[in-house]
């Protein structure tokens, strides 16, 4: 039986495009951390009408996503998980606010208007940001750029091994589920009384197979810490990527693109 | 639930990480202090792949649809402890984040707060170990389970109300935005409760140990139960008050009337000192102190309260869209005459 949930095939695409060889793939992930860190920063300090100033935020995407060779059907997939709950808001902000921000030809907008495709326009930028970090960007890289910025080596041991185990348990719970369904006429889910000796059956194969595992790593001289870590210098490039995109970002804070375009064109 | 990037204010984001970093920080300080901390690491890990694992189990609830919330705070801290939980469900908000878009990043530490910080640190402690000290029975357990879920999904929503209203984001006033969140967040509390519940059954009947150790919070040395109790209210009272402080500089008139209803719940001392030092330390860890709720005409309209303004967006949007395709092209181009050569 396939493994039910596409969960698993979307980690697999993602490691998939991780190991892209684009320039974006290239840089240090410390880099690509740090601008998307700037990035997020930036969108989300401007107030919930700037619906012209998040516009050229675009350009970041836009520019990095076919640079990476991500693929944009990908963002609308995540769009979908990320979505209802903002679309929620913004159309609750549509109906509540309606005084008139301005006139464009015989329609006017109003501000709860504004503020919806504002809040949308953000969560688009956000969820592709962040998609195009992990596209470029193999988790083990991440983590490496985790623990030397100084986050404890605990908590990142604990994020690498559970994106380690989730292969293992979701063949776990494969396995289960196909004796379940076999045993019991085919029911299409887990009936509700059996969910607690269910889950429960899981996380106590699940904790014998963490204590095998664990054996298995002493006997190979796992000893708590990080055995590899290839530590790369910054090469200019990183520097260049990592100083341009925060100062871009800045400069985009300070100044209406919009509106200097239209001033640049007027002028002509 | 967890919350969007967009949803948030950079202030708020920020401030949150701050805290959710401090509590992190703090669990991990709390779980080296445990001389088998090592051999936790893996079932920490095990745990956490769990959540994922679990959320592919299709149960068959009447009425309603996915299951998304089953390794909820409460089953995580009753099986491993509080702070071991706490970083797991990290890991995974994390995970889940970065792969699924299942939250934001800049948002993470809210969900963390949100998801991990309150049932783990706050509820777990306070409510589920101490109704289980004395002795642990299946009915015990069941009554605890539920009662902490419950209780740990309804300050979860709540402060997902605080924390969107803070952020200045929507128009919905916050009294329905906590009407409508609320009641919601009770049913689901209470299906997740009656699972978790029955799991922690089941694991207790077969392993009576493994929840024994996670309540008695394994190899700490006993005798300190009064000094955690104090350290964790103190540390979610500050946590607390600063989000409390700049949700009040938003709305001074919500302020008086969620404190009322925090603290009249959790019994958290919110008054005078705590609350001006709460403020002083979110002014210090804030990730853009300068960056206050101005309402939108003080900062003037930002999209030009113009026709010139959409016509610039437009054109911006147009020239974003543009160099995205021609990228796409050379790109292409490229990968073409790389094929036939």
């Amino acid at each position: 039986m396939a493994l039910t949930g596409n969960g698993i095939n979307e980690l697999l695409t993602l490691e998939g495009l991780a190991g892209g060889a684009s320039p974006l793939h290239r840089l240090h992930p410390r880099a690509k951390l740090l601008a998307t860190a700037a990035f997020l920063v930036t969108v989300l300090s401007f107030d919930q009408f700037a619906l012209g100033r998040l516009i050229p935020f675009i350009f970041y995407p836009a520019v990095l996503i076919p640079l990476s060779d991500t693929p944009f059907a990908l963002i609308c997939k995540r769009l979908v998980v990320a979505l209802p709950f903002c679309l929620f808001i913004g159309l609750s902000n549509l109906l509540l606010e309606r005084q008139t921000a301005l006139m464009l030809g015989g329609f006017a907008l109003s501000f709860g208007l504004l503020s919806c495709l504002s809040l949308l326009l953000r969560a688009c930028l956000c969820v592709a940001a962040v998609l195009l970090l992990v596209a470029v960007t193999r988790l083990s890289e991440l983590t490496a750029a985790l623990r030397s910025l100084h986050v404890p080596a605990i908590f990142v041991t604990v994020l690498e091994m559970t994106y380690r185990y989730i292969g293992v348990l979701w063949g776990e719970t494969g396995s289960m589920l196909l004796a379940y369904r076999l045993r019991g006429g085919r029911a299409k889910g887990v009936d509700l009384r059996h969910a607690g000796s269910f889950v429960g059956c899981l996380f106590l194969r699940s904790v014998d197979r963490a204590e095998r595992v664990y054996a298995a790593m002493r006997c190979r001289g796992y000893g708590g810490g990080a055995l590899f870590l290839q530590k790369r210098p910054f090469s200019p490039k990183d520097w260049a990527f990592c100083a341009l995109i925060p100062a871009l970002c800045a400069v985009l804070r300070l100044v209406d693109l919009g509106e200097l375009l239209l001033r640049l064109l007027g002028g002509v | 639930m967890h919350m969007a990037d967009a949803l948030l204010s950079a202030a708020v984001g920020g401030t949150m990480c701050a805290a959710s970093a401090a509590a992190i920080g703090y669990s991990v300080t709390r779980i080296q202090k445990d001389e088998l901390s090592e051999k936790k690491v893996p079932i920490m890990a095990v745990a956490g792949a769990f959540v994922f694992a679990a959320q592919m189990i299709n149960f068959t609830i009447p009425g309603t649809g996915s299951s998304g919330h089953i390794g909820g705070g409460i089953l995580l801290a009753a099986l491993l402890g509080g702070y071991p939980a706490l970083l797991t469900i990290s890991a995974v908000l994390l995970i889940q984040c970065l792969f699924f878009a299942d939250g934001g990043l800049l948002a993470l530490g809210c969900n963390i707060f949100n998801m991990g910080v309150i049932p783990c640190l706050v509820v777990y402690p306070l409510l589920f170990k101490p109704m289980l000290r004395r002795k642990t029975s299946l009915a015990a357990i069941g009554a605890a389970s539920v009662l902490a879920t419950v209780l740990g999904l309804q300050f979860g929503a709540f402060a997902v109300v605080l924390e969107t209203q803070a952020s200045g984001i929507t128009e919905l006033p916050f009294s329905a935005f906590a009407l409508l969140m609320q009641p919601i967040h009770l049913a689901i509390g209470l299906v997740e409760g009656l699972i978790t519940a029955a799991v922690l059954g089941f694991v207790h009947s077969m392993r009576p140990e493994i929840m024994q150790s996670a309540i008695e919070g394994s190899a700490i040395g006993g005798g300190v139960p009064l000094r955690r109790v104090l350290l964790s209210f103190g540390a979610a009272a500050l946590i607390v008050g600063a989000l409390l402080s700049l949700f009040a500089s938003a709305y001074p008139d919500g302020l008086e009337w969620s404190m009322e209803r925090l603290a009249g719940t959790t019994e958290l001392e919110l008054k005078g000192g705590v609350l001006e030092g709460a403020a002083g330390i979110q002014g210090a860890t804030a990730f853009m102190p300068d960056y206050d709720f101005k309402s939108p005409e003080e900062e003037g309209s930002p999209l030009g309260t113009s026709t010139a303004g959409v016509v610039g967006g437009a054109l911006t949007f147009a020239l974003a869209g543009g160099t995205a395709l021609l990228i796409s092209a050379v790109k292409k181009k490229n990968r073409g005459a790389k094929a036939t050569a």
